[in-house]
């Protein structure tokens, strides 16, 4: 389990880390699933580029408007934001479920989402919120939606040029109430199924499934049926629906419906 | 040996003294294998197959590899070392083949050694490895005992009158049990050290072990080199579990290797090669019937046990089948039994001893048919078992071995009233309760202890078990103390150094104690005796003697016959409707080791050995896929219960003293693991109406079971 060799390189600035980016180049942003594909040797980069000097990716804040989050901002810190509980404590309860503390504590938000798990937690929680994706590059920058940044399992939009820098989440309306919900074979392990779900006083919602496919998906069926003032019982089979499994399909519900009923609550 | 030699709970002997060793481990002052870092150790990465089966064509090595100082093929051993030794048992037949050391025209189960690769760092050896040409063709893998048509291990036992007594019996059941492979995990993984002298012609090898003396056996075997001219040291071991009694194909290389090379070698392995490549438990599967009277008397049982025993046998694989054989009339008063194990080949990693190495499989076999007859009949399944106990001691049972002591109706009586049966289901969830009683072979052949007075009165006790997470630095301790009459602090012990400590058997099977401990009783005994002939009467403190005699000194073998645990568990689970998901929410674990020596190291094995159980139960499972590929090997593709996961355990002791050593003791180091996955399964059955599932119980087959159950 040592890693195939490599060039490692620790760029100060995100305008440094950018002329670093390319094919065969991989980001190290705190490395919870990379080094160990590294050392599996199942990524086999020329150039890691680690992300874990710049300052600039690491902060939180929301005036007004939106939450931002730098891409380098520690699982840990998200978990402990007084600013994320008050106003999107759906982060803060899907950041819960990430792994062991050990792993929040060197994780990133940013690594978690350019990884692109379909087990992992925070991508899931984030289709639900309706976050932004901002990724640059020397030419510039792109912002896009849930269902343009996630494009498979482990994929993403992100071209090799390009770092994924912030993540910008909606302000969310007055008494919403959230819910996260998951089914793991130990505490800490690797998600089987979950459910992220937000709910506005006029019952406009967000919910997203972990482990129902390759991509987290908004539940669109779903949401409007709960707009349309159903139980969150049938609200939760609809968004379970398609699920071929008869398990998997039972299982996802019932986490979405403990995911809506705790957002309702 | 009389009564008036047994000890009886004393200053230390019962005491809860807290493990001696603890500070220095939580300290991290302990030195594992990978801790010793010779400055001029080459390291060994191994090329390992990556197909289940295949021929082997050629094993081409690119020049010029950086940083690599040999690489090694079968080709370039020609013939030395040996193939492992392979151990048999009695009354069957055991192949003969061993493992080699790397492969020879063929593998047979994907993570095989095939080359080695020796480099001045493991990460150029790595690099090294994967740049090995191997020509594989590949070949179809066997994957199940069923599809095998290669027997490599037999035993059948017929006593009584069995075919008769089913053909006339009131009742027959018949039931078919499946226990899934395991990996053993140690928290540190293998790994081994080797230094050759020219001069002295001395081979030193450290290795994570669980003990040095098998390992120096193995390897004198397999290097063919005589045992004075091998030194081996095992240092601190952070855990076996079974896995690392016998020397591994892996270290046998980095022994011959050194000795090729005449460079120090160093293999500490990684989680992936443990994962893969180190010897897997159970992975057996019985069809069992029990022939049971009109007052649901167990007649006869009848048993074919069918083991899929990977590619080749490892020098211990044959053990665990031949103990689960010999246990299927579990502590039931059974008068006839035939019995059968077919241990088979297939395309996997070899199987061999994991914590309960055949006990669990038996107790597992034998206590879910009893609760399948008691549902048959409609029987409390307390009452049938409460019916055909053993209560009488020794008792020779019908397949041959003597059970020494035991009051199993204590135990189940006692795991009934602390585990609070509840048998009820809602809209929610179902609640079922279980129980699985057990009885262990323990101890046997011999054990050895050295005693010495120091200067001060400092006592010195050798021991040839030796300990890897067990705390024999604590009990044993306890036990020279109140022997000699000194404080614990002043005892000290040695282990694991073929050169200073006697030659010994070592630690596996839950010996430690009635074994270990018994030849440090007498080791320390006999000093006492020198001790107070060097007084003559006279008032001397240890202190004044060991000035007036310096160097007094004397030792002990200990032999005995097989001794007999046992206990009853009782678990009671929860089965979530919506979900499929388990939860166990208590268990009431009692052990019938005999005299406890120390209560709060026994309590920790019970609950040690109970996480093991119940992570077998629900969630552990080594998953190869159709082409026999292992899918576990990370933790990613491998759970372990966490302290999360576990539910509140409650212990108790009955403690029926063994006739057969001083101490009264047996074994306690296994029983939870024995005896936890029976009641387990039983109160999933409980839960589910009689629908019964093979572990491991995951959240999908109980949904499936939930919706068979119709309940």
């Amino acid at each position: 389990m040592k890693p195939a060799p490599f060039e490692y390189r620790a760029p100060a600035s995100v305008e440094e880390a950018l002329a670093l980016l390319g094919p065969e180049r991989t980001v190290l942003a705190g490395g919870q699933s990379l080094v160990p594909l590294l050392n599996l040797r199942l990524a086999r980069p020329e150039v890691v580029v680690d992300l874990g000097g710049i300052a600039q990716l690491d902060y939180i804040r929301a005036d007004a408007g939106p939450l931002r989050i730098g891409a380098m901002t520690r699982q840990a810190v998200l978990e402990r934001s007084e600013l994320v509980r008050r106003r999107w404590p759906l982060l803060r309860k899907a950041v819960r479920f990430v792994g062991h503390f050990q792993i929040r504590s060197r994780g990133t938000v940013g690594g978690s989402v350019a990884h692109a798990d379909p087990a992992a937690e925070l991508p899931v929680a984030l289709t639900a919120l309706g976050a932004r994706f901002h990724l640059r590059s020397s030419a510039g920058v792109r912002v896009l939606g849930a269902s343009e940044f996630f494009i498979g399992p482990l994929q993403t939009a992100r071209e090799p040029d390009e770092l994924l820098a912030e993540i910008e989440v909606p302000e969310q309306p007055e008494g919403a109430g959230s819910g996260f919900a998951e089914h793991a074979h130990t505490h800490g392990d690797f998600a089987t199924a979950g459910a992220a779900a937000v709910v506005a006083p006029g019952r406009d919602a967000g919910i997203a499934l972990l482990g129902a496919g390759p991509v987290p998906e908004r539940a669109a069926a779903a949401e409007r049926a709960l707009a349309g003032g159903a139980e969150p019982r049938e609200v939760a089979a609809l968004a379970a629906r398609d699920l071929e499994d008869e398990h998997r399909r039972a299982l996802c519900a019932e986490l979405a419906r403990r995911a809506i009923e705790e957002a309702l609550a | 040996m009389g009564t008036e030699a047994r000890l009886t709970a004393g200053r230390y002997v019962g005491r809860p003294v807290r493990r001696r060793e603890d500070e220095r481990i939580l300290r991290g002052a302990t030195r594992y294998l990978d801790d010793i870092d010779p400055p001029d150790a080459v390291h060994v990465a191994f090329a390992r197959s990556p197909f289940a089966h295949a021929r082997i064509g050629g094993v081409v090595v690119p020049d010029g590899l950086e940083g690599v100082v040999a690489a090694l093929s079968a080709a370039d051993l020609e013939g030395r070392p040996r193939d492992l030794p392979v151990q048999g048992f009695e009354g069957g037949r055991v192949a003969t083949e061993g493992h080699p050391v790397l492969a020879r025209n063929e593998v047979r189960y994907a993570g095989q050694p095939v080359a080695a690769v020796l480099a001045e760092s493991r990460a150029l050896a790595e690099d090294a490895a994967e740049l090995i040409e191997v020509d594989y063709e590949p070949l179809d893998p066997v994957l199940d005992a069923h599809s095998s048509d290669v027997t490599m291990t037999h035993w059948h036992r017929v006593s009584g009158d069995v075919d008769g007594v089913f053909a006339s019996a009131a009742h027959v059941v018949r039931a078919t049990h499946t226990l899934p492979r395991v990996a053993p995990v140690p928290m540190e993984p293998r790994g081994a050290i080797a230094s050759y002298e020219e001069t002295d012609d001395l081979l030193t090898v450290w290795v994570s072990a669980q003990d040095s003396h098998r390992q120096l056996a193995g390897l004198a075997a397999a290097l063919d080199r005589p045992e004075e001219k091998i030194r081996v040291i095992v240092p601190d071991v952070g855990g076996a579990f079974g896995s690392k009694g016998p020397p591994a194909p892996e270290t046998v290389l980095v022994a011959a290797s050194a000795m090729a090379t005449g460079r120090t070698v160093k293999w500490a392995e990684d989680r992936e090669e443990n994962m893969v490549a180190s010897y897997q438990g159970r992975g057996m599967e019985a069809d069992v019937e029990l022939a049971l009277d009109e007052d649901a008397t167990i007649l006869a049982v009848r048993a074919r046990i069918r083991a899929d025993l990977g590619g080749y046998l490892m020098p211990t694989t044959a053990i665990p089948t031949h103990t689960t054989a010999m246990l299927m009339c579990g502590v039931y008063d059974v008068q006839a039994a035939d019995v059968e194990v077919v241990g088979r080949r297939t395309n996997k990693v070899p199987t061999g001893p994991y914590r309960g190495a055949g006990r669990p499989e038996a107790a597992y076999f034998v206590e879910c048919t009893v609760d399948v007859a008691a549902r048959e009949l409609g029987m409390d399944p307390l009452e049938l078992r409460r019916r055909n106990l053993i209560r009488h001691h020794p008792y020779r049972t019908a397949l041959g071995w003597t059970y020494d002591s035991g009051d199993y109706a204590r135990c189940l009586e006692l795991a009934e009233e602390l585990v609070q049966p509840e048998h009820h289901s809602d809209a929610e969830r179902v609640v079922g309760t279980g129980f699985g009683m057990y009885v262990e072979r323990a101890g046997g052949l011999f054990e050895t202890a050295e005693a010495e007075l120091l200067t001060g009165g400092r006592l010195l006790v050798r021991s040839g078990s030796s300990p890897h997470g067990q705390g024999h630095d604590t009990t044993f301790a306890q036990l020279a103390a109140e022997r000699l009459g000194v404080g614990i602090e002043d005892v000290e012990l040695r282990f694991g150094d073929s050169d200073e400590v006697p030659r010994g058997v070592g630690t596996f099977a839950s010996r430690s104690l009635a074994m270990g401990g018994s030849a440090v009783v007498q080791a320390v005994d006999a000093l006492k005796q020198k001790c107070e002939a060097v007084a003559g009467g006279r008032d001397m403190s240890l202190h004044e003697i060991a000035g007036a005699e310096p160097g007094l000194r004397a030792s002990a073998r200990f032999e005995s016959d097989l001794v007999f645990s046992s206990g009853a568990y009782g678990a009671v689970v929860e089965i979530e409707r919506a979900t499929g998901r388990l939860r166990v929410l208590r268990v009431a674990a009692v052990d019938d080791a005999g005299t406890i020596v120390n209560p709060l190291l026994a309590e920790g094995q019970v609950i040690g050995g109970t996480a093991q159980g119940l992570g077998q139960c629900l969630i552990e499972q080594a998953v190869y896929d159709e082409e026999g590929n292992p899918t576990f090997a990370s933790f990613a593709g491998y759970s372990l219960l966490t302290a999360a996961e576990m539910p509140p355990v409650t212990t108790a002791f009955v403690q029926s003293p063994s006739p057969l050593n001083p101490l009264g003791a047996k074994g306690i180091g296994e029983g939870g693991a024995i005896g936890a996955p029976g009641a387990v399964a039983n109160a999933v059955a409980d839960a589910l109406g009689g629908v019964r599932v093979d572990p491991p119980f995951t959240e999908e087959k109980l949904w499936w079971a939930l919706r068979e159950a119709g309940s």
